[in-house]
């Protein structure tokens, strides 16, 4: 489709796009004072693409979108959207539109005048304004709303007319700022499908903005995991989660067990206090007998009756025993949080109707495959934030 | 419960009556009688609206014309002032400073109204400092004639009702906030759109407080006009004070009084009668219709 695949821009040494709605931004930088909110960043998104910033706050997500929207200008670096440089370009005349966080409807306007109030800016003509607001008010299901004030709407209604606002002006770029961490769980889950539907219907990129990684997972192409103004990992949801870069993306995406050991000479495995832990992947780049740190998902973790184990599973690598201290129902899973010794928690998940049935205090044993088993370097801070990180699902 | 709600409302009421409806009363009641004989103030055995018609003579028209002049002219220079001041306070300023912004537009308030007046007679006197300075940095070449003209009289209420209006705006644009202007000109809006159609619209309510709040006072004003106005720079309040005070006609001082306020209804629903028909073809063209709704 684009013939003008020049090196022009080989700046960055991947290969960015510049078609319409592609957006590059190339060795980013933002300083707040003292602060850095955003450090050498770059990042290629594709036409199309449904990509999301995910990071805790602090981490330079807001602070990107806010610069692709042009409310705040990079200290050094280059953003190009649809292969154009936007550097010293007002808000107002990018070709981006944003869904903002706590949706800055207009309050002294109706519905109507809420989503009409782009097209105005650009003197499209009455009948054709009209034509596009009923549009769009149909695809977010809100045309009977059409005469109401934005302040009589429920928020889900809100969020529905902020995306009718954006989306009407038919951008290239749509920026969402968390725009569905002030809805119920529910309409959140629902507010997700419709999202991604309509983005794969339109065609238009989505960078999507969140610290909440279920919706990062469920809806994007691709996650940007960040923290401390850098990009941690750049994959698909499946990557992000089975195969983590580090040990913050792997606390951050889902939830861990984390076991500190040394790493054994093989560098395929650590041990730890309770035993040896297993991967079936080595770490040739970390020096053998370092500290290490291994990530089990709360998934992959069985859990029985230390009754029925073997007598041999003592000796057994990736196999401890401890006491249970607590059984939780999660809906399709049952939770169970073992005591090991006395510094190791085990978290275990298994899906309801084959959990097995223990009761609190039960001695038990904790399994799981060396295929489940993540090494990486040691990271206190993403260990903590690892269990910190409430279970969103 | 009812009967808490209405006890937790008494003391208002009280103080309303007390100190707005007895007097107000008092002076409608007041403007229907007469001056009876050389030492009495006010009688009302004999109810008439000769007092009116005794008001209502050429002179009493043209001061009352230069009240309303004084008094529209006063608020929208209030206004011009006061809409870019408060809206670079509330929007442009360093937020850490605005504490103090809102203290030096409070500070001529902490002196007593008169002698700030009196303050602007020394600065404006023709042989004063001000005067001199002119004429010596060859600005003018003649002593400044601005004291005791209707120009002073503008200039001083511009200066001692200021703070009334830019305070009522700076909440007004305070409130807005910055993420509805972000909105704006993420739609396209450049800052001028996003001033005309966001911020000065949600602001109307400021606005309205702060132009009124300088109008009614002003139209009432008598210290400003008698320090700095002489005899060219009358105003009604002068002429309610010299009846009560100097000629002891109560009566008549009420039914000047009666008009002043009349005039002051009467030329505020008028002026905001207009804005709002002046606004009407501006809101018809942002206003949207989808066709079925109707």
């Amino acid at each position: 489709m684009s013939t003008t695949m020049t090196t022009e821009s080989g700046r960055t040494g991947t290969d960015p796009v510049e078609g319409p709605g592609a957006v590059v931004l190339d060795g980013v930088t933002k300083h707040y004072g003292e602060a850095t909110a955003v450090r050498e960043m770059s990042l290629s998104i594709e036409p199309g693409e449904f990509i999301s910033l995910l990071g805790p706050s602090g981490c330079g997500k807001t602070t990107t979108l806010r610069m692709i929207a042009g409310f705040e200008q990079p200290d050094a670096g280059d953003i190009r959207v649809s292969g154009r440089s936007v550097l010293g370009v007002p808000a107002y005349r990018r070709d981006v539109n944003t869904v903002f966080q706590a949706y800055a409807l207009f309050p002294h306007m109706s519905v109507a005048e809420n989503v009409a109030y782009g097209l105005q800016q650009r003197r499209t003509p009455k009948a054709e304004i009209r034509e596009r607001v009923a549009s769009a008010l149909d695809l977010v299901q809100m045309r009977r709303f059409a005469d109401r004030k934005s302040t009589q709407l429920s928020g889900g209604q809100q969020q529905r007319i902020a995306l009718a606002r954006a989306l009407v002006n038919r951008p290239s770029v749509l920026l969402l700022d968390e725009p569905l961490g002030a809805l119920d769980r529910q309409l959140r889950e629902e507010m997700q499908l419709e999202l991604k539907l309509l983005q794969s219907r339109l065609g238009i990129t989505f960078v999507f903005v969140t610290h909440d990684q279920g919706e990062a997972l469920s809806m994007s192409d691709r996650i940007a995991i960040m923290r401390d103004g850098r990009i941690e990992q750049l994959a698909d949801a499946d990557t992000v989660y089975a195969r983590p870069s580090s040990a913050y993306v792997a606390a951050f995406v889902g939830q861990q067990n984390f076991i500190e050991g040394a790493l054994t000479a093989s560098r395929d495995g650590i041990a730890t206090a309770h035993g040896i832990v297993q991967a079936t992947t080595a770490r040739p780049d970390l020096p053998a007998g370092s500290v290490a740190q291994a990530a089990i998902r709360p998934e992959f973790v069985e859990v029985a009756d230390a009754s029925a184990a073997g007598e041999d599973a003592p000796t057994r690598p990736n196999l401890v025993r401890g006491t249970l201290i607590g059984v939780s129902h999660l809906g399709e899973t049952m939770q169970y949080l073992v005591r090991v010794g006395d510094d190791l928690s085990v978290i275990a998940r298994r899906p309801t109707p084959d959990a097995p049935r223990l009761a609190v205090g039960d001695e038990v044993v904790c399994s799981w495959r060396t295929e489940s088993v993540q090494l990486f370097a040691l990271d206190a801070a993403a260990a903590e934030a690892g269990y910190v990180e409430p279970p969103t699902n | 419960m009812r009967n808490l709600r209405f006890g937790l409302a008494v003391p208002a009421w009280t103080w309303l009556i007390l100190f707005f409806v007895l007097p107000v009363g008092a002076v409608i009641w007041f403007s229907f009688g007469y001056k009876p004989g050389l030492f009495g103030t006010h009688a009302n055995d004999i109810l008439s609206f000769d007092r009116y018609a005794e008001a209502l003579t050429p002179t009493f028209f043209d001061v009352f014309l230069n009240t309303l002049w004084v008094g529209i002219t006063g608020t929208v220079i209030c206004l011009l002032i006061g809409l870019p001041v408060a809206y670079w306070m509330a929007v442009k300023s360093p937020p850490s400073i605005r504490g103090l912004l809102i203290a030096i537009v409070m500070v001529p308030y902490w002196a007593n109204f008169l002698v700030r007046t009196i303050g602007w007679q020394i600065i404006l006197a023709p042989e004063g400092w001000f005067s001199n300075l002119l004429q010596g940095i060859g600005l003018t070449d003649a002593p400044l004639e601005i004291l005791y003209t209707r120009s002073a009289v503008l200039l001083g209420v511009v200066y001692n009702y200021l703070p009334l209006m830019i305070l009522p705006l700076y909440v007004a644009f305070d409130r807005v906030g910055d993420s509805l202007r972000e909105a704006s000109k993420d739609l396209g809006a450049n800052r001028f759109s996003t001033f005309v159609r966001v911020t000065i619209p949600l602001a109307r309510p400021g606005i309205i407080v702060g132009a009124l709040l300088v109008y009614i006072p002003l139209m009432g004003d008598y210290i400003t006009a008698t320090v700095l106005g002489g005899a060219q720079g009358n105003m009604v309040g002068q002429l309610v004070a010299s009846q009560f005070q100097t000629a002891q006609n109560w009566a008549l001082g009420s039914a000047m009084a009666v008009l002043l306020i009349l005039v002051i209804m009467a030329s505020a629903a008028v002026i905001g009668g207009l804005l709002w028909l002046v606004a009407l073809p501006f809101r018809n063209r942002y206003t949207v219709t989808l066709e079925e709704a109707r």
